[in-house]
């Protein structure tokens, strides 16, 4: 049985199928007692139901982008786990990230043919330890913090704005730099300094989702078609994947 | 008084709730690395976990402590609770929300802005589980073509392709900025090619320089504005 047939197998698709049902639960029971305190505030009916139907349609196309990340982290980690991660607490950059920086750790790569049974619970719990920050944060502070809000009178925090955003852009900017950095040094003096032999793939895989990026950027900003946003990474990347497949390494 | 008495009780419940539903999700997204693990006969290797933590973890902890502090407010208790267990935040869930905000002029900080915040991401977080669900029995039946030869350089390109992606969305938003990371990485990959096993590491650094020249920048913008 091949490591991937061995993580798309009945046991993995019920345990994470499981967790995926769990969520699903709670997030019937949290609509249902919302719609029934906002009955008891005398709310509209008519405006909930707006609301629930707007978020529905809404949510339709982003949840096919969301697939299409299900699809590119399958060739390397079967479809169960890629399934309940991104049905549940990820998103699709996240996910791929640090599932790459486990496989690094065990020497491994995110490519089909190198991963191993051995490897994956390892990449699967850094996947689960590295996004939890959000959850415990909400399970600890959730209502002291909006406690003091409200007695402050504020409905939205800046605190952290200004140089906060502009931080989490840097930070991005140095991550994506690294990896950037290691193809094209890679391609450098990957077989040797200078020698200039190295692997050019992730490069033209690089260049190829830029590009489509660059695409998808204008058409919705400069087009109106705002939408294409709900595809754009996963749209690009699986393009940028298939420029690999016809560089054919 | 009665309604207000209401909401409040509401409001407890649902810090109650979110709790419990929030320690019992990490419970099971922590522990099936390990179920699966038992499943396939292998068990995770604790010390590559910490090494990969301190690579990348530290970044995505930096980011969810921010999200926590800016979306906690939009979202109010049961939005958030959800929105954190549920995921997809920036892509999905806050625009979801303030979208049905929007709709019915909902002021945040009220308790209307709390009940259609819940609705809005418990509705918006259904779709996504439904629409995954059918995608995922749909892609059953295309997993000897996905397992295929001809498409292993696709799957083996996975981190370029979202770099790829990544690195125009970022670099455009401060282009001069960008350009001094990504020499200097280059640079140093090129110099000590075994750097390349080490990528993860590398963004400790990488992300340093970048936060340092943006914080450099931002002060000369306070600065300025201040002596204009």
């Amino acid at each position: 049985m091949s490591v991937l047939e061995q993580l798309n197998s009945g046991g993995v698709y019920l345990i994470c199928g499981a967790i995926v049902a769990f969520i699903a639960a709670v997030c019937v029971i949290f609509l249902v007692r919302a719609w029934r305190a906002g009955r008891a505030l005398g709310m509209d009916v008519t405006r909930m139901k707006r609301a629930v139907t707007a978020s529905a349609t809404f949510s339709v196309l982003p949840s096919v982008g969301i697939l299409l990340g299900v699809l590119a982290l399958s060739g390397s980690l079967g479809v169960p786990w890629p399934w309940l991660r991104l049905s549940v607490i990820g998103a699709l950059h996240y996910e791929t990230q640090v599932a790459d920086a486990a496989a690094e750790q065990l020497g491994v790569s995110l490519g089909s043919g190198q991963m191993t049974v051995q490897a994956f619970p390892t990449i699967a719990l850094l996947m689960s330890i590295c996004i939890m920050w959000g959850m415990i944060l909400s399970t600890l502070f959730n209502k002291k913090y909006l406690h003091r809000l409200q007695q402050g009178g504020k409905t939205e925090t800046r605190k952290s704005g200004g140089f906060g955003d502009k931080a989490m852009v840097a930070m991005f900017i140095g991550m994506v730099s690294a990896y950037i950095g290691s193809y094209v040094g890679g391609f450098i003096s990957g077989n040797g300094l200078f020698t200039f032999s190295g692997s050019r793939t992730p490069l033209a895989v690089v260049a190829a989702a830029a590009l489509a990026m660059a695409v998808f950027t204008y058409f919705s900003e400069k087009k109106r078609m705002a939408w294409l946003d709900n595809f754009s990474i996963a749209g690009s990347m699986l393009i940028g994947m298939l420029a690999a497949v016809l560089i054919g390494q | 008084m009665d309604k207000q008495n209401n909401y409040e009780s509401y409001l407890k419940s649902t810090h109650r709730l979110g709790r419990i539903v929030s320690v019992i999700t990490l419970v099971l997204l922590v522990g099936a690395p390990f179920a699966i693990g038992t499943l396939l006969g292998a068990g995770p290797d604790l010390g590559a976990v910490a090494r990969g933590f301190l690579s990348v973890g530290l970044v995505w902890t930096v980011s969810s402590v921010v999200e926590f502090l800016v979306y906690t407010p939009m979202l109010g208790a049961g939005g958030s609770y959800l929105a954190f267990i549920t995921g997809n935040l920036i892509n999905m869930k806050i625009p979801c929300a303030m979208n049905a905000k929007e709709l019915v002029d909902a002021k945040s900080g009220t308790a209307e802005n709390e009940v259609i915040a819940t609705l809005s991401i418990a509705t918006s977080s259904l779709v996504t589980i439904v629409v995954l669900a059918l995608g995922v029995v749909l892609l059953i039946p295309l997993q000897p073509v996905l397992q295929s030869p001809v498409l292993a350089p696709a799957f083996a390109n996975v981190v370029p392709a979202l770099f790829g992606a990544m690195a125009y969305k970022y670099y455009r938003k401060d282009p001069l900025l960008a350009m001094i990371p990504l020499c200097v990485m280059i640079v140093l990959f090129t110099l000590v090619p075994s750097l390349t096993s080490s990528t993860s590491f590398m963004i400790i650094p990488s992300g340093a320089l970048a936060i340092l020249l943006a914080w450099l920048k931002y002060r000369k913008a306070v600065k300025g504005e201040a002596g204009a």
